[in-house]
């Protein structure tokens, strides 16, 4: 830090610096700062502000006002104000006041965990996506919200009607406790899938492919009439596509790859990147390689988000691209530009189905939150677990959060049907561009921090644009989620063990996925790269976390 | 005598020839130098051009990737949103002003940690040297070094950013290596005349000393300038970061490929009009680039002073 010159080269590397230095020295830390978290709960005596009839859909107002603080992840387009109505109004209803500690949204997951290990971390830490609590379970940063669910009523009873149960036993950990609380939704729809020109694909191509071989087939059309085009493109290093599309092959892979381990269909798990499912899914993708349908740029070069496969997309050079309803806004203004407002339709749609059936990923889960273990200390701690059940679970509170004041900011008919008012508008979603006032970044509703968390299929159909209600209605109608893999939590040592493992494992997994697709290794050797793999430990680790699924069935 | 005038007539048109060679072997070489440094420039600008041929263009035209040098659909508006902006004036406000605060604490620092060093009949001066050049190699890494500062009370504040970085050893060892050339005698003839040490170093050192003075002026200034990162380490609220927090924030878009709810949440600043960025950039770079040509020629001079004798 004290080398002026020395700031220019480190600073590229800062984000691995920041990463390296937080998992390695974060355990040391931890030790030292995290004093609080052995603190035992007394829930009834910690019961200052609670309200001892706090039920399911019930508005919670806190018996004596306190304050709570808070991690806010601040977007780059959505500047918090201490004056917007979301902290007032959610103060006039529940007495509570949030103190927020502020982190820039470009690095915030580095800084929320130099404050977790440096023992600097606000009570509650909310973006929270399942699997990223796990570094911080072992130090016991974080309090295991298992232990408290049942003070969470409106928690319980989503859970329950959503039928939600069974993955909520994946959340375990070795200890057979849940340490984060994610959202629940209602509605299983990936957030990720192929976003296409529809215009195009229904001309040239004759239609929507509803599997990744009809998307060949339109594939090979579009190309055969865009000649100097390669289609098919993702703008995530392959990793989005990757991974809703080896759910349809009966495999995992991309950003779902997770441990790796998925259910073998006999109750134990097996290493998906050596299963057969997953040389399908590699031999599917180096056939539309070697026909020039894929975008292999978009494969290797470092990742831009939307950028370069946007530009190929107004440009007419790639016609289905990897995205969100977001990419699918973005696209469109690329094309507004080139082709022309109206003279073209951009379309999310469901994932396609293949070998494996009309499989789709699980997506029941969305960001949740953890509760900083210092909050075990705290007189208003069932008054906290109260509010937090109330803000993320109540259906009442995901409207407001959503959508601000009823009758002030919108109205609800009697089918439920909301509207937002005249003099409001919501920019990110394109609603009411004439109002005044931006109920988002005027207001602070339709927040990202929380509004985005817990959703009923109303809700959420209930500010999207038709067309992605319609991407909702056609993932429901003809795709089945994929079962949750059976939970195999691993305990401490075990997870330094398996990361050792599985670390040189994945390495030798992404590259020779790639080299297979881009066909610089022919997939005859397939049998030798499996081998590969076992020479450095797959049984092993194989056996491993199999050992910890069958402790866990025993323990359960 | 008159033979060798004679002789060098005659050798004479020789060597104009030769001297025409050279001349066209050195036109030459120029020529080629003069094209490899244009293109080398032209390299180095491009990307700056691309930015600021972006800042007048409209949105639609960059997401197109339709703007190279020229704008396309040309359009003001943002640079009147961006101006309007009042989180990016504040965060302005607060870079300037952490900028000239950090400059000038290390400026002090520096100089007179330098004067001192380079005394060398100073007892202990080995040892005053070792501690400045330890911190070059070593350090208590991050989380420690965040949880001195936390503890000092200085997160969020002002001191957080201006203090850690306020001796850059580099620097310090350049100065004390020019203010070790400055001629002894000097400062003898100041110290008979009567004045003290710090007489010295006041009225007689910093004033020899300007060139590399605004040199290290430069470098803490840029260095404090661009620095982002002890403000995303020690600062909390948003109306404290500096404006290189507020544009790294902007463009983080970029670097969202490592999980999907990351990537969900990019798309969320993808919505943002792309050539926000690049008129926060422009706005962002002009300040410092304005002060390069007038401290530029102190820059060479400056730097390679100390570094004669050290």
């Amino acid at each position: 830090m004290s080398d002026v010159f020395g700031r220019t080269p480190m600073r590229a590397t800062r984000r691995g610096l920041i990463g390296f230095t937080v998992a390695g020295g974060g355990a040391l830390a931890l030790g030292a700062c995290s004093d609080d978290g052995d603190g035992e709960v007394n829930v009834d005596e910690q019961a200052k502000g609670a309200m001892d009839d706090f039920k399911a859909d019930t508005q919670f107002t806190a018996t004596e006002p306190f304050t709570l603080s808070l991690l806010w992840t601040e977007w780059p387009d959505l500047p918090i104000t201490d004056s917007w109505q979301f902290f007032t109004e959610i103060e006039k209803r529940t007495n509570v006041k949030f103190e927020v500690t502020t982190i820039p949204f470009s690095d915030a997951v580095e800084k929320r965990s130099l404050l977790i290990s440096a023992g600097d971390a606000p009570s509650v830490i909310p973006l929270v996506y399942t699997g990223e609590e796990n570094s911080f379970v072992s130090s016991g940063a974080v309090l295991p919200m298992s232990d408290y669910v049942e003070h969470m009523p409106n928690f319980q009873k989503y859970v329950e009607e959503w039928d939600l149960g069974g993955m909520i036993d994946n959340l375990k950990q070795a200890d057979g406790k849940y340490y984060m609380l994610p959202g629940l939704q209602e509605v299983s729809v990936p957030v990720f899938t192929l976003v296409i020109r529809k215009d195009v694909f229904e001309t040239v191509a004759g239609g929507i492919p509803e599997t990744w071989d009809e998307l060949r087939e339109a594939l090979v059309k579009i190309k055969a009439e865009y000649p100097n085009s390669k289609p098919l493109a993702d703008g995530f290093e392959g990793q989005s596509m990757l991974n809703y599309a080896a759910h349809a092959f009966g495999a995992q892979a991309g950003w779902g790859f997770g441990t790796g381990m998925m259910d073998d269909g006999s109750g134990t798990l097996q290493y998906t990147a050596a299963s057969a499912g997953y040389k399908e899914m590699v031999e599917y993708f180096r056939g539309l390689v070697a026909d020039g349908l894929v975008d292999t740029d978009s494969f290797t070069a470092a990742n831009d988000g939307e950028g370069t496969v946007g530009e190929k997309f107004a440009q007419e050079l790639v016609f289905a691209a990897s995205g969100s309803s977001g990419t699918a806004i973005d696209f469109a203004v690329g094309l507004d530009a080139t082709v022309g407002a109206g003279n073209y339709e951009v379309l999310q749609i469901a994932p396609p189905g293949g070998p494996a059936g009309q499989i789709c990923e699980p997506r029941n889960f969305w960001n949740g939150f953890m509760l900083n273990s210092e909050l075990a200390d705290s007189e208003y701690f069932l008054a906290t677990l109260q509010f937090l059940d109330w803000l993320y679970y109540s259906p009442d509170a995901r409207e407001l959060v959503r959508w601000g004041v009823l009758d002030e900011t919108y109205t609800k008919d009697a089918d439920g049907k909301i509207t937002l008012n005249p003099d409001f508008r919501l920019d990110a979603y394109k609603l009411n561009p004439e109002g005044t006032t931006d109920i988002q970044k005027d207001l602070g509703w339709s927040n990202s921090v929380f509004a985005d968390s817990t959703e009923s299929r109303a809700l959420k159909e209930s500010y999207n644009t038709p067309t992605f209600v319609e991407y909702i209605d056609s993932v429901l109608a003809n795709r089945t989620p994929r079962d949750p893999n059976p939970p195999a939590p691993l305990e401490e040592a075990e997870l330094e063990q398996a990361s050792l493992l599985a670390t040189p494992i994945k390495d030798t997994v992404d590259t020779n996925t790639l080299k297979f697709i881009l066909g610089e290794r022919d997939i005859a050797e397939w049998d030798d790269y499996v081998a590969e793999l076992e020479g450095q430990g797959l049984q092993q680790y194989v056996d491993l976390i199999n050992g910890a699924r069958e402790r866990f069935k025993e323990n359960s | 005598m008159v033979t060798e005038v004679i002789a060098k007539n005659q050798a004479s048109p020789t060597r104009t020839r030769r001297v025409t060679q050279d001349s066209r072997g050195t036109r030459v070489f120029g020529a080629f130098n003069t094209v490899f440094l244009l293109l080398l420039c032209a390299g180095m600008l491009y990307p700056f051009i691309t930015v600021l041929a972006q800042s007048f263009s409209s949105p639609g035209a960059i997401k197109a990737g339709q703007v190279s040098f020229w704008p396309v659909g040309f359009n003001l508006d943002t640079y009147g949103a961006v101006m309007q902006n009042e989180t990016f004036w504040r965060n302005y406000g607060n870079t300037v002003l952490y900028t000239v605060v950090g400059t000038a604490i290390a400026m002090t620092l520096t100089t007179t940690y330098a004067f001192v060093l380079s005394k060398k009949h100073l007892k202990g001066r080995k040892v005053l040297i070792g501690i400045a050049v330890f911190t070059m190699f070593f350090n208590g890494g991050l989380v420690p070094n965040y949880v001195l500062i936390s503890s000092l009370g200085m997160k969020n504040t002002l001191w957080a950013i201006v203090l850690p970085g306020a001796i850059s050893v580099f620097n310090l060892l350049v100065m004390k290596s020019f203010f070790e050339s400055l001629p002894r005698d000097i400062e003898e003839a100041a110290q008979i005349d009567g004045l003290g040490w710090y007489g010295i170093f006041g009225r007689i050192v910093l004033p020899l000393s300007k060139a590399v003075i605004a040199t290290m002026v430069l470098f803490y200034s840029v260095a404090f300038w661009n620095d982002w990162f002890a403000a995303f380490l020690y600062l909390d609220k948003s109306e404290l970061f500096p404006v290189t927090l507020f544009l790294r924030n902007l463009i983080a878009g970029a670097s969202t490929s490592t999980s999907e709810g990351a990537a969900a949440a990019g798309t969320t600043t993808e919505l943002l009009s792309a050539n926000i960025e690049s008129v926060t950039m422009i706005l962002t770079v002009i300040p410092i680039l304005c002060v390069y040509p007038f401290v530029q020629r102190y820059f060479v001079s400056g730097v390679m002073l100390g570094s004669v004798k050290g």
